[in-house]
């Protein structure tokens, strides 16, 4: 009955006089037009807010965490950079603080785009399941207490080589651990691609690392 | 839009006469065209009535449940997108008691040029001004004893929120503060000779004090401005001074870092 109505109401609308019918059907249109328009922008609006991770995400914790994590690199770096005797360090130092310098501007520019802070709210190590436990006084895997830094920045000669190569190969190990976990855990393509290229430049590190270790320790 | 056009023309043309009258024909339930030249006037007062008693509700009252969702929906993306991307200075201006020193345009305050020796501050403590070339490590280090405050304003400049509290603050309460300030980067703390609150906590022009270091403000105040209040966009907190006491006029860029100021060196 009722489909039976509107069929007929729409059949026999054009029955009538055109003129009015189709100035009705304008006003319609331009409305509908409109409406689409407002809700076109709206979900414009919207939208890249939902393709974008949020600021709890597992995205955005790494990022975050991330950054922190390699500023303490590029201190190591900077000092063995400044007081290491040995051409092979101090050139694996300076690889180590411009690469981690350079890839926390990537980390902090999308928290950037994606309208996130550059820190949060959220303890170190949130965004990883079951990874409360790995932070200690504050320190996410892999970092230098602060006792291990002070005693770094009084070393010089071996002493020196031998602490920052044990503290890197450490930190990048715990470095290592979070970018597996995050390439994981993120569907973010930028995020993978970053975290995938800690991975390989750090566990190729590590090879280099040990390989000097044995120098170090020789030497 | 343009097919609809054509198909209505014909129409028209067959029956355009028998139902001259206008409106009445469009009510007129299942009717053939034949039928509805005949008694159009009639019957369009009794179908119209049926119609709208036998509305569904049921639909009807889907339908206004799937809208109502999407708007919620969409009303929660454009809140989100609106909260997101809250500036941090608002952030910060809705805490009670923080005090923007940013708004004095104070020139002394803004002052952001290098300059050897121990230098004078307007505010106590200092949240800008001219400062020492060489910043105060600010890693998440925890000092024991005071900091050169030249050496510190230059940490603020670089974005570091600096915790500071009352010299001889009970120390339980300074665990409590250690606890936001050790292991996270833009974060250094320090006890403060004559400080009037027992907590003072500033970044680069913005300072919030309280007598309670459980104060959710402290928390609220770094959350916000926490590498944000950076005027260096990308400037380090790595590769400071990392010791304690006052600035020396010796004290320059970098080659100083672990020796140069005299004074107890830093806990952390």
């Amino acid at each position: 009955m009722i489909s039976d109505v509107t069929s007929s109401d729409a059949g026999a609308a054009p029955e009538e006089a055109p003129a009015p019918s189709r100035s009705r059907f304008g006003y319609a249109a331009v409305a509908l037009l409109l409406a689409g328009i407002v809700l076109g922008a709206a979900i414009g609006l919207v939208v890249p807010r939902f393709r974008t991770p949020g600021t709890d995400s597992v995205e955005a914790g790494f990022l975050r965490d991330m950054s922190t994590h390699h500023a303490q690199a590029v201190e190591m770096a900077m000092i063995a950079h400044a007081g290491s005797d040995t051409p092979g360090i101090v050139t694996l130092a300076a690889d180590i603080a411009t690469t981690q310098q350079a890839q926390i501007g990537y980390m902090q520019a999308w928290l950037r785009d994606w309208d996130l802070d550059p820190t949060g709210d959220q303890p170190a190590m949130a965004w990883m399941p079951d990874a409360a436990g790995s932070v200690v006084n504050g320190l996410m895997p892999g970092m230098a207490t602060p006792e291990q830094l002070a005693t770094l920045r009084k070393a010089t000669g071996k002493q020196l080589d031998v602490q920052f190569l044990t503290l890197m190969r450490a930190h990048h190990l715990g470095g290592i651990h979070m970018a597996q976990e995050a390439e994981e855990l993120s569907g973010n393509k930028d995020v993978d691609w970053l975290a995938d290229s800690m991975v390989t430049a750090q566990q190729g590190e590590i090879q280099l690392i040990d390989d000097l270790l044995k120098q170090a320790q020789a030497g | 839009m343009s097919t609809p056009g054509p198909e209505r023309v014909p129409s028209t043309v067959k029956v355009g006469k028998t139902t001259g009258q206008g409106k009445p024909p469009a009510k007129k339930a299942g009717a053939n065209r034949p039928n509805a030249g005949k008694g159009g006037k009639g019957r369009k007062p009794v179908t119209p009535v049926k119609v709208s008693g036998g509305r569904n509700w049921g639909p009807i009252a889907v339908a206004g449940v799937v809208v109502l969702i999407a708007a919620g929906i969409i009303g929660y993306g454009v809140y989100a997108s609106v909260q997101g991307s809250r500036a941090w200075t608002d952030k910060l201006a809705d805490i009670k008691g923080v005090v923007n020193y940013r708004a004095q345009k104070n020139a002394t305050l803004d002052d952001r040029t290098h300059k050897d020796g121990a230098l004078t501050y307007l505010t106590s403590p200092p949240v800008g001004g001219s400062h020492n070339p060489t910043w105060q490590n600010c890693m998440g280090d925890v000092y024991t004893e005071p900091i050169a405050n030249e050496h510190a304003v230059h940490s603020l400049e670089h974005g570091a929120v600096w915790v500071t509290y009352k010299q001889g603050l009970a120390a339980d309460q300074v665990a409590v503060l250690q606890k936001k300030v050790e292991g996270k980067d833009y974060m250094f703390m320090s006890p403060y000779t004559g400080l009037d609150k027992n907590v003072s906590v500033q970044v680069w022009g913005y300072q919030y004090k309280t007598d309670d270091v459980n104060d959710s403000s402290i928390d609220a105040f770094i959350s916000a401005a926490r590498l944000k209040a950076s005027m260096e966009p990308g400037a380090a907190c790595s590769s400071g001074n990392t010791t304690t006491g006052p600035v020396t006029a010796a004290t320059s860029n970098g080659a100083s870092m672990d020796t140069a100021t005299p004074g107890s060196s830093s806990g952390s």
